[in-house]
């Protein structure tokens, strides 16, 4: 029940309005017996009389079109009322998952990496769109549903007592017995839906990574296993739903049968008070009549009930996100930087240890505001995980990073990013044009600034042979661009927020090398200044660093330059001959 | 075709088609028996529920008068017997119901996985992903119970409609035309509404598919945003497209919720009219008795017209769905099977371009003219500046698109005329982008050969040097991974997707920046296990470090469209061309 008060509590500004309109709906449900009652009365006053008497008494005709007059603008004012309720629930259930999604949305931008590795896309997907629905149906479609069924309930049930206590209580004796049912079954439903939803989210995944790798998909012809794997997630899932459903059939006859015989117990009881007295024949016309208006009810709330298990297992999904919390965020005395970073970066005996294992440990090191600075070391060393400590990708679990002297979390975490450059070894490019990818960070930098940056990460060369130029938009993940093409456009990213600090993880890695060579030079002469720190496999990238780090199995091991590095057995020396070894070669030859 | 981004409508220009209505009853067709059964069921289980209120009537005419208490009893059990039957009828006609409902989604959305399978990487390059998701999982979740429940249901109104239309008009033909007269009103009412109510949840279809495609892309790029800090501006663009959804569907709701309005006030407006007319002018000339019992029939007929409506709404809103769903199902697969396509034999390994011409877009090409020959267990490396064409080249060699021009034939088979199972599994080809599956260290390598085993699936990790970091995690082999690979670093991902071809034992081997990310001297670990395997067999490999190639028995530059230079490594320095210029460049670095 908690799901449906923090619903409620998430209705904010709109708890009058929602209130409004479950009243209204109760008014409705009432208001929906007022056809009958005026027909009802036409038929009493008008034609009855007059297939008794088998003549029109004087003003009758009058009387019958002030009754149609009645029954056409209450029909009217019915419907009308009806459709501005029903579009007042649509309002407010939209407005709620409006919000709920912009929050979540906003939420979710907040999040760590942690985060990110343990949920996966299909199955936020699978939050935002399906579970988000079941809240808007709940809201907008359920609730009004219950409310219509308690008021036709209890109305009638009033009536019926106001009526003839005895017949009512007669009526009434199966009620107990459909809740205790609808009770029951809505406790072992739950489960079922907590399951289809994971069912759901499974197949969002399947499908999720079936699109975003279907190159190796194709690359290694496992159409025929995708296809296989996709039916048993699908298979899953229909399953699932069959079982859901199928429970419901399992109490529904009861049910049913017992909201039905309701009718018997008329038929019965009334018959026999009918016969001794107890009841005018009147009494059991309306009895019988308004029959349905309490069985209606008790067939429905089983149908309703169960799909508040539904709701009930979204929701759970959905407060889940609303109140996850990342470990990553500004604290609350954080201060500004003063004026331009200066890029002075120091790590102090940092360590980081990441789900039990030691990624980093001892690092010390000190960069000078506008140095270059090269880290190498074998795959899986640390060297992504030690640069995605300066913009606070992860937080150290051991010593401290400093910016300017300060440590960097007691920066405000967005003050401290916007002053980092960043291009990732894993390109992620946006579907959006070349212009825009390249001005992201900074979406209002005018064309010519682009185009600057552009030209210095060597995107403009291939970038102005695209058909509309800058403005061509690259698919997702900068899919049918070369691997080298979509590096040159993170780069140009990189620099145009001017950063103070520039981080390059393996940003040229498929460039080829006179482009690298290029990029090197266009780098050293940057118009604003700025620390670089440059994670590379080849000697050529990192060779004119002023720094060259290299860090094997999380320490660092060497530092020097080039000059100094390639004399002194070691890491770096070892990868310099092997990338050089057609040295001696050339000297031969 | 432009790309498309997330925030462009994909508009369809077909006009309303009963044709998806009908291309969706070729999945309900399948389950012709079943539906046909649920017909039967259902008007069973009506025709049983209709004895209850006979058998009320036959007490209160009867048994009352007659003081009869067993006669009742007789009736209640009677009634009790009638609902039984009533109630099992209803619940088989669910039974079936659940299961048509979920076969159909079931089996739509194998269709379209399985031809999502076929469309080329064009198709996924042009549209955000997310796009294509909500299609597989959202929108065919959508038809469910239109096609299963609303096909039964629109076909028993419909019974019932004639049904009362002919008591209606045994009754009285004039008055019956009178009620019937709302008909062709509420068609006029439906007419006016409809293009706008089609074009409405066109749109709120559109809208959901931007939506998701935006969310799904923020979520992927996620950590790009944060390093960017362009969170803001993102939550600013997804409030637009939230607002612009919430707008659409507020919309499709105006329109739509007025049709129920519609036939509530017609309907009331007829059967005024009827009592009016039927005084007014009939009356001397009528039974009064008739005007009675049309009164009942005339709201009964009103009834199903409500239901109908209804339905009405839940088609359009189905059809709106099924033609995204179909219009996808429709897109051309570029890449297939020739009819008659034949199984590739076992390769031996030796491939010829000739005077191939290719080209992307049908305008640019990449290649002209292009002559190759390459002798079995011959390793060919490709150099050459970024955007040349590389890629393209190995590409055509997997037919992952078919050539503008010339031929490409494997072992003097043209590729064009087998089975791209049969030829795409006996290549290994390893791509820029090394896509990670969420799943076990183990199932990812595994994904290359499914039948292999663990000890062979741990000895291609050996060849590769990925043993060492994988046995390192905390559970080995069985660590799990998520589709963003983030547990591993880029160098990791590339040696697991390498382990991947390896153990895919590929006749030819393709490794495009196979090792890019991997340091130097894992690499140079690497190749000297691949050195091993590459004996006999042919392979293409591109690569910027030229220490990776050097050893290769020819080097091809590819420039302008074309194969500029090609040698070996000495032949080309000897030559002093582009290669010796790129190599000289690399040395001096």
């Amino acid at each position: 029940m908690f799901q449906l008060r923090w619903v409620w509590a998430r209705l904010g500004g709109s708890h009058k309005r929602y209130l409004f309109a479950l009243v209204s709906t109760a008014l409705l449900a009432v208001m929906a017996l007022g056809n009958s009652i005026i027909t009802a009365n036409i038929m009493d006053t008008v034609f009855r009389p007059l297939q008794e008497s088998g003549t029109a008494g004087p003003g009758i005709s009058g009387h019958l079109q002030v009754m149609v007059a009645v029954l056409v603008g209450f029909t009217l004012l019915r419907t009308g009322f009806g459709y501005f309720t029903n579009l007042t629930y649509e309002n407010i259930s939209q407005k709620l998952i409006y919000e709920l999604r912009r929050d979540l949305y906003k939420n979710m931008q907040e999040q760590d990496q942690a985060f990110y590795s343990a949920y996966r896309t299909g199955d936020l997907m699978t939050r935002l769109t399906g579970d988000m629905d079941m809240i808007r149906h709940t809201v907008c479609f359920i609730l009004r549903q219950l409310i219509h069924c308690i008021v036709l309930f209890t109305t009638t049930t009033i009536t019926f007592f106001a009526a003839d206590w005895l017949l009512a209580l007669c009526m009434l004796a199966v009620t107990p017995f459909i809740f205790l049912l609808t009770f029951l079954f809505s406790r072992q439903v739950h489960p079922l839906y907590v399951d289809l939803r994971e069912k759901l989210s499974g197949l969002n995944t399947a499908a999720q990574e079936n699109i975003a790798g279907n190159r190796v998909v194709r690359a290694f012809a496992r159409e025929g296993y995708e296809i296989e794997r996709f039916d048993e997630k699908n298979r899953a899932y229909k399953e699932a739903n069959k079982k859901a459903s199928l429970l419901w059939l399992r109490y529904s006859p009861y049910i049913e049968t017992l909201s039905q015989s309701l009718s018997i117990a008329v038929l019965l009881v009334g018959g026999i008070f009918l016969i001794n007295g107890r009841i005018t024949i009147g009494t059991f016309t309306m009895f019988n009549g308004l029959t349905w208006t309490l069985s209606e009810p008790m067939r429905s709330l089983g149908v309703y009930l169960n799909d508040l298990q539904r709701f009930f297992a979204s929701a759970g999904k959905i407060i889940e996100l609303y109140y996850s919390k990342s470990t990553i965020v500004s604290r609350p005395d954080a201060v500004m930087p003063q004026g331009r970073v200066k890029g002075r970066v120091e790590f102090k005996d940092v360590g980081l240890k990441l789900r039990g294992t030691q990624v980093l440990s001892h690092i010390d090191l000190k960069i000078e505001p506008g140095e270059t600075v090269a880290i190498m070391g074998p795959t899986g060393a640390g060297k992504t995980s030690l640069i995605g400590l300066i913009p606070r990708f992860a937080d150290p679990t051991a010593g401290q990073v400093e910016l300017d002297g300060v440590p960097i979390r007691r920066y405000d975490l967005k003050a401290l990013r916007s002053s980092i450059g960043i291009a990732t070894q894993d390109v992620f490019l946006f579907s959006d044009t070349v212009d825009g990818n390249i001005a992201y960070g900074d979406s209002g930098m005018p064309e010519e600034e682009v185009e600057r940056f552009a030209q210095i990460a060597d995107v403009a060369g291939f970038a102005e042979k695209l058909p509309q130029g800058y403005d061509t938009v690259i698919g997702e993940r900068g899919t049918g661009l070369s691997g080298g093409q979509k590096q040159r456009i993170a780069l140009a990213r990189a620099l145009a927020v001017k950063p103070s600090v520039l981080i390059l993880d393996d940003t040229t890695s498929a460039v080829d090398l006179e482009t690298e060579k290029y990029i090197q030079e266009q780098l050293a002469g940057l118009d604003f200044p700025c620390t670089k720190i440059i994670v590379a496999q080849r000697i050529s990238t990192a060779k004119r660093a002023d720094k060259i780090v290299v860090i094997e199995d999380g320490s660092i091991t060497e530092v020097g330059t080039h000059e100094e590095l390639s004399q002194k057995p070691g890491y770096y020396r070892e990868v310099f001959l092997l990338q050089n070894g057609g040295e001696e070669e050339r000297q031969v030859g | 075709m432009a790309r498309n981004r997330f925030d462009v409508d994909e508009n369809l220009e077909t006009p309303f088609n009963i044709k998806h209505l009908l291309r969706a009853g070729t999945y309900i067709g399948r389950h012709k028996k079943k539906m046909a059964l649920s017909l039967l069921y259902s008007a069973l289980s009506a025709a049983a529920a209709l004895l209850g209120p006979l058998l009320v009537q036959r007490g209160i005419n009867v048994s009352v008068p007659n003081r009869d208490y067993g006669e009742l009893v007789l009736l209640s059990v009677g009634m009790l017997a009638a609902i039984i039957v009533s109630v099992l009828f209803a619940r088989a006609r669910s039974r079936y119901m659940i299961s048509v409902g979920q076969e159909i989604i079931y089996d739509i959305r194998k269709d379209l996985f399985a031809h999502l399978q076929k469309l080329p990487f064009q198709f996924y390059d042009d549209r955000p992903h997310g796009k294509i998701l909500t299609r597989v999982i959202n929108y065919i979740n959508s038809v469910s119970d239109a096609l299963s429940n609303g096909i039964i249901n629109f076909v028993l109104e419909i019974f019932n409609l004639v049904l009362i239309a002919v008591f209606m008009l045994i009754c009285d033909v004039r008055l019956s035309l009178v009620v019937m007269a709302g008909v062709p009103l509420l068609l006029v009412v439906i007419f006016l509404v409809k293009p706008a109510q089609r074009r409405a949840w066109q749109d709120v279809s559109n809208k959901s598919s931007n939506l998701n495609a935006y969310l799904h892309e923020s979520l992927d790029g996620m950590k790009i945003t944060q390093a960017f800090t362009r969170e803001e501006e993102n939550a600013g663009i997804y409030d637009r497209l939230n607002v612009k959804y919430r707008k659409a569907w507020m919309k499709a709701q105006y329109t739509s919720q007025l049709i129920w309005v519609s036939v509530d006030n017609i309907s009331t407006w007829v059967v005024g009219a009827m009592y009016l007319i039927g005084l007014a002018f009939l009356g001397p000339t009528m039974q009064i008795g008739t005007i009675i019992a049309l009164s009942s029939y005339a709201w009964r007929f009103w009834q199903p017209m409500l239901n109908l409506s209804n339905l009405y709404n839940t088609f359009i809103n189905a059809v709106a769905y099924l033609e995204r769903i179909f219009e996808m199902m429709d897109e051309p697969v570029t890449v297939d099977d020739a009819p008659g396509a034949t199984e590739l034999p076992p390769i031996q390994g030796r491939v010829e371009f000739k005077d191939v011409t290719f080209s992307y877009d049908g305008t640019v090409n990449v290649l002209e003219h292009f002559d190759l020959k390459v002798e079995p267990g011959q390793s060919i490396a490709l150099v050459g500046p970024t955007g040349a064409g590389k890629t393209t080249v190995v590409n055509l060699l997997s037919r992952f698109y078919d050539l503008t021009g010339g031929q490409l034939l494997l072992d003097g088979t043209d590729i064009a005329g087998v089975t791209l199972h049969s030829l795409r599994s006996q290549m290994g080809i390893m791509l820029q982008d090394s896509f990670i599956f969420s799943g076990t260290i183990m199932e990812n390598i595994r994904y290359g050969r499914l039948d292999a085993t663990d000890e062979e699936v741990i000895a291609a990790a050996k060849t590769v040097c990925a043993h060492e970091f994988i046995s390192q995690m905390e559970q080995g082999y069985d660590t799990q991974v998520n589709e963003r690979g983030s547990r591993l670093s880029q160098g990791q991902r590339q040696l697991v997707a390498f382990a991947r071809t390896l153990l895919s034992d590929p006749k030819i081997l393709v490794l495009d920046e196979a090792t890019s990310s991997i340091d130097a001297k894992t690499e140079k670990l690497v190749q000297q296990g691949l050195n091993a395997l590459l004996q006999g067999r042919t392979s293409f490999i591109i690569a910027h470090r030229l220490s990776t190639i050097k050893n290769c028995d020819r080097i091809l530059y590819i420039a302008d469209k074309g194969i500029a230079e090609m040698g070996t490594h000495q032949a080309l320095l000897d030559k002093q061309g582009r290669y010796w210029q790129l190599y000289t460049a690399q040395l001096e670095g």
